[in-house]
Order: C-alpha cells, then sequence, then structure tokens
C-alpha cells in the first residue's frame, strides 16, 4: 500500500513543492544538471510515489514492494527530489547535489542513495532489468509490480527493444513502462533527431497494451495507471509531456536539458512555482 | 567424472546440483541452448531456464532483474557476443551495481576455431579487468572448474568464467583444492618459469615435460584465479628465474601477460619476460585449434622452442 494516497488537489500541490525543489537543487549544483528533464517528469514520479507505487521508506528491502525503475537516469535531480519529499533521506541532502562525495550524485546511485533501485545513467539499461525483475516477481506469485521510466530519445537504444520482445513473450502483465513523450533530447527535437513515431503503434506491435495520458497532469495520470488492466500483456503508457514544464522560460526549449538556473531565473522561477 | 570433460557439461552439473541443494539458480541464456549443453539442466527443472532469444544485452539486464529479485542468476552464452555484445550491460547492469550475476563466458579464447574472429573471444579478460567489483577466474581442467564454479555460486556478487569449448583432460589429483586468488603450482623448474591460463596450461604441461626430457627444467603456473589474485603468492613463483614466459590464448595485452608483466615490475623481479598469444594489434588465426596455436607459439611445441632458444642465450 502507498503510504500516502493523496488525491488529485494534493498531488498538484506536491507537485508544486517538487518543482520548487528541482530549481533550487539545480541552481546549488557546481556541475550544471538536466532542469529541462527533471522538470518533464514531475507529475510522472510525484504520482507514483504518492499514490500508486506499493512502497514506502521503511520498506525499501521489502520483497512485496512495487519497484520503480529511473530509466531516464540524467533527469536524476527531479527523481532525488521527489525521493526526498517522500522521506527517503533528508532533505538537507538535495543541496549537495553533485558535490564531492555527495550521496545525490549525477545519476542515480543504489549504493549511494535509499530508495534508488538501479544504477543508471547510461540510457537503454532500465527495461531490461525491469523485465528481470517482473519476471521473478511473476514466478516467485509476488504481487509485486515493475515500473520503469523512459525518456521518448533513450527510445532509440535498441536494448529497450529486445526487452520489449522478451516482456511480450513473457507475458509480463505486471510491467508497466512510462514513457516521459517531451519530444526534446540533447541535441534537438527528437522528430529532427530520430523520430520514434507512431510509437504507439511501435508498442503495439511489439505485444505491449499501449495508453496515452497528459503526463504533466496528475488527474490524467492516476486515471490512466490506475485503469491498467491488461492481462497476459506487459503496459506501456505514453505520457505526453512538455520538458521543462512549469516554468514559462523553461519550458520546451531544448537549451535547458543540460542548463541550471542562475541568479534572478532562480526567483523568477520560484515565483512562478509559489503555491496559490 | 571422466578423465576428460567438456567444461560447459561440468557447469550444468553444478546446476543441477545446485538447485538441487535449495539455491534457487536460474540460467538465461540467448538461445544458447546447445552452446551452454544446458539441456539435462531443462530435463531436471522444466520451468527454470529462461531464454531470451538472439538478444545478449536483454539477456544480461534480465539476469541482473532476476538477480536483484533474490535469485542466483547465471548467463551462458557464447564469450564473444558475452563481452562484446553486451559490453555496457556487464558494466552498469552487473559490475556497477554489483549484483549476484555469474557472467559464464562459453567457447572462449580461439575455440571456435575456423569459424573466425567474430567468434573468438581474446579481449575478454582485459576487458573484465577493467571493470570494477567482478571476480574473474579461467579454469583449465574439469576438476578446477567444479570447484570454481561451486564457488562463484556460493559468493555474493558479480563472477567471470572464462570457459574453453574442448573437452579439456584433468590436470588436478583428487586432493586439489581451488583457493580463489592462488596460482597451483604444477611443474617445478627454476631454468625458465612459465605462467598459463585456462586451457593453454595443457599446452604448457607438455611443454615442460618434454623439455624436462631434454635436460631443461622449468616451472608450470597455472593462473586461473585473475581476480582475486595472490599478487604476492604469484611473485613468489616468479622469483629466482632468469625467464619468464606467459602463455595464453587470448590478446598478449590486458590479459595474463600483462598481470604477470605488472607483478613483476611491482615485486623488481627482473627476469626477461616473453608474452606469447595473440600479438599486440593482432587476430587469432582462423583454423582448427592445433593450427591457430601452432601460429601464435602457444602450442606445446612453440612453447618449448621459445624455451629452449632463451635458455640457449643464458648458455651461449
Amino acid at each position: 500500500m502507498n503510504p500516502f494516497q493523496l488525491d488529485v488537489d494534493e498531488l498538484e500541490k506536491k507537485a508544486r513543492s517538487i518543482r520548487r525543489k528541482i530549481i533550487r537543487l539545480n541552481a546549488d549544483s557546481p556541475a550544471g544538471g538536466h532542469t529541462g528533464a527533471d522538470l518533464s517528469q514531475v507529475e510522472i514520479v510525484t504520482s507514483l510515489y504518492f499514490r500508486l507505487l506499493n512502497c514506502a521508506p521503511d520498506r525499501v528491502s521489502d520483497d512485496d514492494r512495487d519497484i520503480y525503475i529511473q530509466s531516464k537516469g540524467h533527469a536524476a535531480g527531479g527523481y532525488y527530489c521527489c525521493l526526498a519529499e517522500a522521506g527517503y533521506f533528508p532533505e538537507e541532502w538535495l543541496s549537495s547535489y553533485q558535490h564531492n562525495d555527495s550521496h545525490l550524485p549525477g545519476h542515480p546511485v543504489r549504493q549511494k542513495t535509499p530508495g534508488v533501485e538501479l544504477n543508471t545513467g547510461a540510457l537503454g539499461h532500465g527495461l531490461p532489468v525491469a523485465v528481470g525483475l517482473a519476471l521473478a516477481a511473476k514466478r516467485d506469485g509476488r504481487s509485486r509490480k515493475v515500473y520503469v521510466l523512459t525518456g521518448d530519445g533513450e527510445l532509440a537504444e535498441g536494448s529497450n527493444w529486445e526487452a520489449a520482445l522478451v516482456a511480450s513473450h513473457y507475458q509480463l502483465d505486471n510491467l508497466i513502462v512510462i514513457n516521459d513523450k517531451n519530444r526534446l533530447q540533447l541535441a534537438g527535437s527528437t522528430e529532427s533527431i530520430m523520430k520514434t513515431d507512431p510509437l504507439d503503434q511501435k508498442w503495439q506491435a511489439f505485444g505491449f497494451s499501449v495508453t496515452q495520458c497528459d503526463g504533466n497532469d496528475v488527474a490524467s495520470i492516476v486515471r490512466t495507471l490506475e485503469a491498467l488492466k491488461a492481462e497476459g500483456q506487459p503496459n506501456v503508457v505514453i505520457a505526453n509531456t512538455t520538458k521543462g514544464a512549469g516554468v514559462s522560460f523553461i519550458a520546451g526549449r531544448p537549451e535547458w536539458h543540460h542548463r541550471v538556473p542562475k541568479g534572478e531565473e532562480i526567483d523568477l522561477a520560484l515565483k512562478e512555482l509559489a503555491d496559490v | 567424472m571422466s578423465n576428460s570433460e567438456h567444461l560447459a557439461n561440468v557447469m550444468v552439473q553444478c546446476f543441477i546440483d545446485a538447485v538441487s541443494n535449495g539455491v534457487d539458480l536460474v540460467p538465461v541464456v540467448a538461445d544458447s541452448t546447445s552452446t551452454s549443453k544446458i539441456k539435462p539442466f531443462v530435463e531436471a527443472f522444466p520451468d527454470r531456464l529462461v531464454n531470451v532469444g538472439i538478444a545478449e544485452q536483454v539477456m544480461v539486464g534480465t539476469a541482473v532483474g532476476l538477480a536483484l529479485s533474490g535469485k542466483v542468476a547465471a548467463t551462458c552464452n557464447a564469450a564473444p557476443f558475452l563481452i562484446s555484445r553486451s559490453n555496457e550491460q556487464v558494466k552498469v547492469d552487473v559490475c556497477y551495481n554489483n549484483t549476484n550475476v555469474k557472467l559464464f563466458g562459453l567457447n572462449a579464447g580461439a575455440s571456435y576455431g575456423p569459424l573466425a574472429s567474430t567468434h573468438h573471444s581474446i579481449d575478454d579478460i582485459s576487458i573484465m579487468r577493467g571493470f570494477g567489483n567482478i571476480q574473474i577466474f579461467a579454469p583449465a581442467c574439469p576438476v578446477e572448474c567444479k570447484q570454481i564454479i561451486e564457488y562463484a555460486i556460493q559468493h555474493d556478487g558479480p563472477v567471470y568464467i572464462r570457459m574453453d569449448g574442448k573437452a579439456l583432460p584433468v590436470l588436478h589429483d583428487s586432493e586439489f583444492q581451488f583457493t580463489p586468488g592462488d596460482p597451483s603450482l604444477l611443474r617445478e623448474g627454476k631454468q625458465v618459469v612459465i605462467c598459463a591460463l585456462g586451457s593453454v596450461v595443457h599446452e604448457a604441461v607438455a611443454a615442460a615435460d618434454r623439455l624436462k626430457d631434454g635436460g631443461i627444467e622449468v616451472s608450470v603456473v597455472n593462473v586461473s584465479s585473475i581476480r582475486p589474485l595472490n599478487r604476492q603468492g604469484l611473485a613468489n613463483q616468479l622469483s629466482g628465474t632468469d625467464y619468464v614466459v606467459s602463455v595464453e590464448e587470448h590478446n598478449v595485452n590486458g590479459g595474463l601477460g600483462s598481470v604477470v608483466a605488472e607483478i613483476m615490475a611491482e615485486q623488481g623481479i627482473t627476469a626477461k619476460l616473453v608474452r606469447l598469444g595473440v600479438e599486440d594489434g593482432g587476430y587469432a588465426a582462423a583454423g582448427d585449434r592445433p593450427y591457430t596455436r601452432k601460429m601464435l607459439s602457444i602450442d606445446s611445441g612453440g612453447i618449448v622452442a621459445v624455451c629452449q632458444q632463451l635458455v640457449n642465450e643464458t648458455t651461449v
């Protein structure tokens, strides 16, 4: 059971709080950050950690807990802010993001950070490992679900499609893949670099049950994820998002892939993200 | 166990024994059911094997997921594809995550002979030495292989085992006890010390016996444990000789030859070192094993010739 079980209004408030943390965390980073990717996924991770996931900070070794894998490891900053908000580690750690010998390195490291299930950062790794986790859970008769969040640019890595074949072949209906489809990657738009559309048809052809949602709307995310009931098929949710969502001068701008707010940008962003 | 055994058969029997004894071991293959000779395991435990198809990246990733779920996951497929095709999965998912996955690199070295260099694995030791956490072994005979696998299964952490692709005769007697890290001395003589890795240990032993018949006394040290490695123990074996020869069906760079060179330099051992194996920048020849080994001077005849040449340097 999720220890928070927040309703939609509370999730929206939580998402704003996490966004404010993301701004401060990146501003304090001595090594840059991935602000756009951090902000893009906020509603997804918030909905998971504060409503949907059957896991909690005091159950990180529970064999029946749900597993969340942050495959888009470069968005570690946003992930850390959510984990801190959920109580997996002290909030004070956030100001040490990417500092020397920090608990919070630039990409997730499970040996360093409570709550992190898998070291990621190189792309295309989360889904194959999630397949193994979901397969083990099915074989052991566990109720565990395995969630994995990928970017959309990340889907160009072929290992994802190897894993998709296996997930479908083994009928892993306890596997939920969420694509954070913000349509931007390091070098520009996914459409111009390597288009993945029609993405829904690709997943369907691989044997997945496919649904879509507004990935920056907690109501849409919760409604979609709670309605999943594919039996005998793995699930994919294409979450349509905006990179840098929530801050007007970051949203949709490719240059914020690897930029952090500075000076008056910090105050402007925090003002936009104030509770209403 | 018969006197000569294919190491994959040894592996499969170890798996059967482990599961029979309550170990939650899951082999993962990439269509490599014949390569791994896994049929007896499947007959004993019909629902346990995971076959992901011809897809090494997801083979390794899936093994990691199984291991994170409390199982002992063992990937079993051809070494060249395990090491090269899934290189980043081995580095990141297995090693960096420090997961309990056992990687069996089957038909390693130039076991595939005439199938040529796409199927040769002459870089696996050097690559695996560059990764953290993982232990690295190369058994030279069935008895040693069995003990290494039994150790690997009970060890909590990643292990790579380099497996030769031909039936190998027994080298050790029934008293042999494998100790991780310890090189084993198979022949003793200080005119030359030969260090050998994996199946070519047999070539080194045959060479030592022929050299002894010709009045030249050489040591043969089987270095089956690359990590952990008792470096002082190996240094002791390398001391007191003028000549050291390393022999491996692997590139001379980064494999056993490099290990020996490092230890000699670090310990101030001043003997001349000759590294036999695939030369710098080269590939193994495509051909049957006697031909390939002859071309690399890692067959017993080649080792004898190199040792005779070295000893004759002293006596001239």
